[in-house]
């Protein structure tokens, strides 16, 4: 059976960042997914500290992984520490 | 709330500057504006809608949407924008009315005298919210936080030379000292130290962003603004000067001098961000953004004659810089700025819950592009023909800038109506098109699908 964490990779896979059409994963956005007894963790940043639509993309995210079997409870934590460069893109 | 860093009026400024640019140009079209005539009365209020209409109230209103992203936090005073847009927008008009006074409408003086007074307030208002929230996170500290801020300096002074001068033409000894040689240094201030400082500052932030490329600063950067600083000092210093009974004989060269420095370093600094983008094909606003940095070339080469010789030369320098520079790029941008707040409004309560569209689906490139197209043509167009004094060229140029701007007015109107979506992608309620959406109305910030 896959790893949970693994699952929410894949479903965060789905999740586009509007202004270029690649997933948040693609785009480097997501730091962490950590996971125990279905409670998912996962650290996130935006590319700018002042993006408008960073309270979207957390709901975005927490909306998307709790439709997930297995999962209970979502806790998405935004940080800035490091801070988002292209150079955490994957390659296109 | 949708967007709770978002300004809930920018469309309105962009509504009501967009009013302004068509005024200025129909006007030009029927001869108000020309080669020479820049000094008469309908020149200059040709001249003022477009600067301060159409360039000024543009920059207002980005910066009031865009100040929450650099610092990160919202608004300060988010209240005062609506007040600032219709101060801003009635001292226009006074301004513009009012110089018709110099072509003998008796009426025109009181409006000359006493534009100053609503502008006063539009900038005071667009101050406090700007710089205060700048001010609050230290912006001074971050490259176009401190653009901004040098920026909204200039603007201050901006509105003490050009009161002074309003003053001064309605007839009022105060401000006499200013005519005529306070002219050159009200042009700089304005289109130099107040639009294009702010251009840059934004730049800084959004080029960035657009090009996927690292946002560093750079040598490069830190010695483009220390020549834009040491130039605004100099005008800053040379309207001192003027205001005491001194000359600016010795400053207004200097001044230029550091201008075009400051140009040529930015120039360089937007070029290695071009060059380390990260997005292979950039969008439709950077790649016209392009064209509008090469008239920013252009108007820095024209500055030199300009000064030495005015003239056409000072004409074809400050065409090319409102029209070319500013202008092609505040277009350009308006069309992703206008896509991306109607997709934030529209679409993003809808991520990670069902496909939404690309933000750059919301707006048809093609159309755009040749409108933007166009736009350039007739800049290059028009900065010709008032070097050459060729007053019909110039008709015809103003013909064709008007026609691009209805076009990108009726590309932005179905951006905001997602006209180029298909019909099953449109939610059947959209936010209106100028005025925010009700705060007591959820519907718009989660729309209902067509088929929900």
């Amino acid at each position: 059976m896959a790893d949970l964490r693994d699952l929410v990779r894949d479903r965060l896979r789905e999740v586009l960042d509007p202004e270029t059409g690649r997933d948040l994963v693609a785009m480097g956005m997501i730091y962490a997914i950590a996971e125990e007894a279905g409670h998912v963790t996962i650290v996130m940043t935006t590319t700018t500290r002042g993006c408008p639509l960073t309270e979207m993309l957390r709901q975005g995210v927490e909306a998307a992984v709790s439709r997930l079997d297995g999962v209970c409870v979502v806790e998405v934590r935004l940080t800035w520490d490091p801070p988002w460069t292209p150079d955490r893109m994957e390659p296109a | 709330m949708i967007g709770k860093q978002l300004s809930r009026w920018t469309m309105a400024w962009f509504a009501a500057a967009l009013a302004f640019l068509l005024a200025a140009l129909g006007l030009a079209v029927l001869g108000g504006a020309g080669p020479g005539l820049w000094s008469s009365g309908p020149g200059l209020a040709v001249l003022h809608l477009f600067a301060l209409g159409w360039l000024c109230q543009m920059m207002l209103g980005s910066l009031i949407q865009f100040t929450p992203v650099l610092a990160a936090r919202p608004l300060a005073l988010a209240r005062l924008a609506l007040p600032a847009l219709l101060a801003c927008s009635l001292g226009t008009l006074m301004l513009a009315g009012g110089f018709l006074a110099l072509d003998g409408w008796e009426p025109g003086f009181a409006l000359l005298a006493a534009a100053p007074l609503p502008l006063a307030l539009a900038f005071g208002l667009a101050l406090a919210m700007v710089g205060a929230t700048l001010l609050a996170v230290r912006g001074w500290r971050q490259d176009a936080g401190r653009a901004v801020l040098a920026a909204l300096l200039a603007l201050a002074a901006l509105w003490v030379s050009g009161a002074g001068m309003a003053l001064a033409l309605s007839g009022s000894d105060t401000g006499m000292v200013l005519l005529p040689e306070g002219m050159p240094l009200h042009v700089l201030l304005g289109v130099g130290g107040w639009l294009t400082l702010s251009a840059i500052g934004v730049s800084y932030q959004l080029f960035p962003m657009f090009l996927l490329a690292p946002d560093r600063g750079s040598r490069l950067r830190d010695a483009g603004f220390a020549c834009a600083l040491l130039a605004l000092a100099l005008v800053l210093a040379g309207l001192a000067a003027l205001l005491l009974g001194g000359g600016t004989a010795r400053l207004l060269p200097l001044a230029v001098l550091a201008s075009v420095a400051a140009v040529a370093l930015y120039l360089a600094e937007a070029r290695r961000m071009w060059q380390a983008r990260r997005r292979p094909q950039p969008e439709l606003n950077m790649q016209w953004s392009r064209a509008a940095l090469g008239f920013l070339g252009l108007s820095a080469l024209l500055g030199g004659p300009a000064l030495w010789h005015g003239g056409a030369w000072a004409e074809a320098a400050v065409f090319a810089a409102l029209v070319g520079w500013l202008s092609t790029l505040t277009l350009a941008q308006m069309v992703k700025i206008a896509s991306f707040l109607t997709w934030i409004q529209v679409f993003s309560p809808l991520i990670g819950r069902r496909p939404v569209p690309m933000v750059h689906e919301l707006t048809d490139a093609r159309a755009a592009g040749r409108w933007l197209a166009l736009w350039v043509a007739a800049a290059a167009g028009g900065t010709a023909a008032l070097l050459a004094g060729f007053a019909p060229g110039f008709r015809l140029a103003a013909l064709g800038l008007l026609l691009a701007a209805l076009g990108l007015c009726r590309e932005v109107v179905l951006i905001r109506r997602l006209r180029h979506l298909a019909a099953d992608r449109r939610p059947a309620l959209l936010p209106p098109i100028i005025l925010p959406p009700s705060p007591r109305r959820p519907d718009h910030d989660h729309p209902r699908t067509a088929g929900a």
